[in-house]
């Protein structure tokens, strides 16, 4: 064990932490065109797609790497890059499963955010069950025809392309029928609806498809072939980003020190107050642990080792951890911690960095903190993985796992 | 970067594993709960040889130089089969003697502890339990060239085979700390029997005991550091046994759920059992994270090293006692019988909470650390 870092990741953070001083955008950034520049920035400076191979203009950065930079732009609280989907999703699964025509084509401008990205999986009926989706894609000889509905879609507004999972074969078990798209958003037959969530932006979209064309040279893999895309896709939404969460954590943690301090219960702060203290205590215990285990699992990508269904510990960790913390920030702060909007004459520190990179009050913070339960998979969901794949327990018996027994 | 152990360190724990399965069984664990001594000779020589009671201490007194990362493997396996006897209490002190001691004291008691001629004890709390050193009442007065010790001590652990104790209390120039035989007149011993059978807690009253000018451990007056220092070893430790438990208590529901049929079901395929199983996993994986963080922090005299050792004491406690605690109820009633081995780890990884500082303690600690 020695969990120092190599003086080589000491240079190569003091470096990036010196790039970002002088970089990195002092405000939030309002128009897509700003964000689309500083994107450019990253890119530029070798900030974007370190992870991909450099034959596709990445940077074939190792995951520590990749993490120092992730955290010092956490640290730096700088806006977040703008095509996260398609260069952590979209791009890798171009690499690992397109055509080589495919990769000409789209990967550089995902890299660049000529054009921006997102993911059409979940539908309306198709959530945790998500081979159960019913978005149709129909065979007509150069191309497809697609039909449905697809809710939960990150960044769809902006979106010029989607990375589609849609049913090619109806008569198969379900898992077998899907297939993998890239389409175009830009076209008559998509509809894009913003979805305002719970903290009242809509940071998501419905997106309806009636008659929407995709290209047969836009098809990714074989027919058939999409579910097991889908998964290894899944899988790189785990995991990578955890040193930056945590400084994220560490750095709200820091901002409810000081409205502790300031807050007053009867004649001491509320810093002084024994319950607070203890609650403080068990959070920042937890917020510690959440720092070891993403150090862990940096090591183990270091060397080489695939977490595969052991990132679900990871996820679902941090996502249970998160409503833990913001549960009790609001605890300790009471009213203040629910306002949405931060006080004119500021002397409490409500305005925090939430887990989606975007700057909002605690409030703000605190109403995201459910999605992380739910998105990339469950809690409950991820608790079925491990079951299964890690502790080797037996499956459940599942209805449609019956119902396709029967069928076969 | 490299969270994972050495080639070495693996070994260590393989070899650990391998021999606590064989000589350290749920037999022997359950013949010694019955024994007014409740630990193995035998045991203990063997432990020796392997080279266990030296581990962390110097090499010119017999020991191995290695460090907390060693020794938490250790515990860890010790903790998995919830054994019974003096180890964690003789290493802790033997910890103080070699930050502290003098050439004569590490000559007489460390060789001894490394040769598993010796055990001893720190006698940590008072009778009101406060793990902060300074709040011991346990008073040292002066006698000629010597010292006079007068105090109740309470749940100093393994007492009862201790050939040494190590006792602070109060002097008049602050904090001291004595090393004292066992057997010095004046010192009456009563066991503490409690629910884990595996750690053996001792009553300890010391009556005008006398001690040499040479039973002072380090600067007269100046204990709190080096008995902090200690209580921190003694969290990791503590965090590493229970961290043994709960893996222990993990791994036997995983395998009963495996087998175990009900409404014509494995109950392993119940999102009721594995939805359970799958939390008791990332606990314990977490408290891995904790506990072995925490070591590898004292080795490398981190600057959070403290606020480590307090993150796994108070974070390893309250897992195992999730972790523990489910692994009776993923069972059902076979767990709540004393036949079946389940409760042993389940009352080890109980007793162990509360040493070195109990979760609520650490908390505080914490909270002084990142506050200040």
């Amino acid at each position: 064990m020695d969990l120092n870092y190599s003086p080589e990741d000491r240079e190569f953070r003091a470096e990036t932490r010196r790039w970002l001083q002088a970089n990195a955008p002092r405000q939030e950034l309002k128009t897509l065109e700003d964000r689309r520049g500083w994107h450019r920035k990253l890119y530029d400076r070798g900030f974007i797609g370190m992870g991909w191979p450099k034959e596709y203009g990445g940077q074939n950065a190792g995951p520590m790497r990749q993490a120092i930079v992730a955290d010092e732009l956490a640290r730096a609280n700088a806006p977040a890059a703008i095509n996260a989907l398609g260069i952590s999703i979209v791009g890798p699964t171009i690499i690992v499963h397109g055509t080589e025509a495919q990769k000409q084509r789209y990967l550089k401008k995902i890299l660049t955010a000529e054009e921006l990205w997102c993911q059409l999986y979940s539908e309306p009926n198709a959530g945790s069950d998500l081979a159960s989706l019913k978005t149709s894609a129909e065979d007509r000889g150069d191309h497809f025809i697609v039909n449905g509905q697809k809710i939960w879609t990150s960044g769809g507004v902006i979106a010029d392309w989607g990375l589609l999972l849609a049913r090619t074969d109806t008569r198969v078990p379900k898992h077998k029928g899907i297939s993998c798209f890239l389409l175009h958003m830009r076209q008559p037959g998509v509809e894009v609806r913003p979805l305002r969530q719970i903290t009242g932006s809509a940071e998501f979209s419905e997106v309806f498809m009636t008659n929407a064309r995709v290209e047969k040279s836009d098809l990714i893999g074989r027919l058939g072939q999409g579910w097991q895309i889908a998964q290894t896709t899944l899988s790189y939404e785990r995991g990578g980003n955890s040193l930056a969460r945590v400084t994220r954590y560490a750095g709200a943690f820091g901002q409810l020190l000081k409205a502790a301090r300031t807050l007053r219960r009867g004649d001491r702060p509320l810093l002084d107050d024994p319950v607070v203290r203890a609650k403080i205590g068990r959070i920042y215990a937890e917020l510690e642990v959440q720092r070891y285990a993403a150090l862990r699992i940096l090591s183990a990508l270091e060397k080489g080792e695939s977490p595969g269904a052991a990132s679900s510990v990871t996820k679902l960790s941090y996502s249970e951890f998160e409503k833990r913390y913001y549960e009790l920030v609001e605890e300790i702060l009471g009213p203040y911690g629910q306002l949405m909007v931060p006080l004119a004459e500021d002397d409490v520190a409500v305005d925090v960095d939430t887990s989606s990179g975007s700057r909002g009050t605690w409030a703000h913070a605190f109403l995201w903190s459910r999605a992380g339960t739910i998105y990339a998979g469950s809690s409950e969901i991820q608790k079925n993985v491990i079951g299964e794949r890690v502790l080797g327990l037996p499956k459940e018996t599942r209805a449609d796992r019956v119902k396709a027994g029967e069928a076969s | 970067m490299n969270f994972a152990f050495t080639d070495d360190q693996q070994l260590l724990k393989n070899s650990a594993r391998t021999f606590l399965d064989a000589h350290c069984p749920s037999t022997l664990v359950r013949s010694l709960a019955e024994d007014p001594r409740g630990e193995s000779d035998t045991l203990w020589k063997e432990m020796t040889e392997l080279g266990w009671l030296g581990l962390a201490l110097p090499e010119p007194y017999g020991g191995s130089g290695l460090g907390m990362v060693e020794t938490a493997i250790v515990l860890e396996e010790l903790g998995r089969v919830a054994y019974p006897g003096p180890y964690v209490s003789t290493i802790l002190a033997a910890s103080v003697i070699a930050d502290a001691g003098t050439s004569a004291q590490k000559e007489k008691w460390l060789s001894a502890i490394a040769t598993g001629t010796a055990r001893a004890a720190v006698a940590f709390l008072d009778a009101d339990l406060d793990w902060n050193p300074e709040a011991v009442a346990t008073r040292a007065e002066r006698a000629g060239s010597g010292w006079r010790l007068s105090g109740t001590k309470r749940f100093v652990p393994w007492a009862h085979v201790a050939d040494a104790l190590l006792i602070p209390a109060r002097t008049s120039d602050g904090l001291g700390l004595f090393v004292v035989p066992a057997s010095a007149p004046g010192i009456s011993l009563a066991p503490m029997a409690a629910i884990d059978a595996s750690t053996r807690w001792v009553n300890v009253k010391l009556d005008g005991v006398s001690v040499g000018g040479d039973a002072v451990l380090g600067a007269p007056g100046g204990a709190t550091p080096l008995l902090e220092a200690a209580l921190r070893r003694g969290a990791v430790g503590a965090a590493a046994g229970m961290l043994g438990a709960a893996r222990r208590c993990l791994e036997m529901s995983v395998d009963y759920a495996k087998v175990r049929e009900q409404f014509g079901q494995l109950i392993g395929s119940f999102q009721a059992i594995r939805h359970k199983c799958a939390e008791m996993l990332l606990e314990v994986e977490n408290a891995h994270a904790a506990t072995y963080y925490a070591a590898w922090a004292i080795d490398a005299g981190a600057d959070d090293a403290a606020m480590a050792a307090s993150v796994a004491k108070s974070y390893v406690g309250d897992a195992s006692r999730k972790v523990c605690g489910e692994a009776i109820q993923v069972h059902g009633g076979i767990g709540f019988t004393w036949e079946y081995d389940l409760h042993l780890y389940f009352k080890h990884a109980k007793a162990l909470e509360t040493m070195y500082g109990d979760a609520d303690h650490h908390r505080e600690l914490i909270v002084r650390l990142v506050a200040a």
